[in-house]
């Protein structure tokens, strides 16, 4: 189960509102290398793998879903003022009329978000390439926002969650190391 | 900003700073789980966070429902229902 702690993970202040770098961010809510794809494809991954790769499955979900709420907090600071007017001309226009001030799962071009960005593919090391694959594309993903993002205070944040991913990345790899190890060891004996 | 409300600030943000050596050095144990070193200095963060945790919310209320309001919180009108909410801070 999970208790809800009333507090992020790592503290979003914005400088501005800016609902054009909300829809950018979008990207990293509803995309498919987002932060929902992460935490749905690990927390489903959990059940199946090797007792020694479950913790950090375990552990890497629950810390997406934190990053999901820092980017909603994002998403929701940098649209809750912006008039009709200003999300029509971000290019929120259809955003708005589907969904109003209300965040959705969706990237950064409106397509909804999909089960079918992630996989489970019952093959311990090929789920883990894959999980090593996301946090990359997660990776580039937040280089290419702070890139076209002119927000100090935000582009902080960003600068956060980039670093989680290559922590992610790194014990992923971590993980499939161990399973080869393991695999190689009952080859022998 | 008013003086009460930095204060508060600034203790949730040392909270966070603690919370997040945990939650780093959980994932490092979790595939280094030989590494007596950062076993020990996970168990110490650990401590730490939930004394920085235990000075927050007997000042300012519970952050979760494992912990218990104090009389002060409620009395100075700690609900859980009430705001700000993590995005509205």
């Amino acid at each position: 189960m999970w208790v809800y702690e009333k507090k992020l993970l790592y503290p979003v202040k914005v400088d501005t509102c800016n609902p054009k770098l909300a829809k950018y961010l979008m990207e990293q809510y509803g995309g498919a290398d987002g932060e929902l794809a992460a935490a749905l494809r690990y927390m489903n991954q959990r059940y199946t793998v090797p007792d020694k790769v479950i913790g950090v499955l375990n552990d890497i979900a629950t810390e997406e879903f934190s990053h999901l709420e820092m980017i909603a907090t994002m998403i929701y600071k940098l649209t809750k003022d912006a008039t009709p007017e200003q999300l029509v001309e971000a290019g929120l226009g259809a955003h708005f009329v589907n969904h109003g001030h209300d965040l959705f799962y969706e990237n950064a071009g409106n397509v909804p978000f999909t089960a079918t960005y992630i996989q489970a593919k019952g093959d311990p090391i090929a789920d883990l390439y894959e999980d090593i694959a996301a946090e990359e594309k997660a990776r580039a993903t937040y280089q290419w926002i702070i890139d076209v993002s002119d927000d100090t205070s935000l582009n902080d944040a960003l600068r956060f969650l980039r670093e989680r991913e290559n922590v992610h990345s790194l014990r992923f790899r971590e993980s499939v190391e161990i399973l080869k190890e393991e695999r190689d060891r009952k080859k022998f004996f | 900003m008013n003086p009460a409300f930095q204060e508060e600030r600034e203790l949730m943000l040392q909270l966070q700073e603690a919370d997040f050596v945990v939650v780093e050095l959980t994932l490092y144990t979790d595939t280094h789980p030989n590494d007596q070193d950062a076993l020990n200095q996970w168990r110490e963060a650990i401590k730490r966070a939930s004394a920085i945790r235990r000075q927050y919310e007997s000042r300012y209320g519970p952050l979760s429902l494992h912990s218990i309001p104090t009389e002060q919180a409620i009395e100075a009108g700690w609900r859980w229902n009430q705001p700000p909410w993590p995005w509205q801070r």
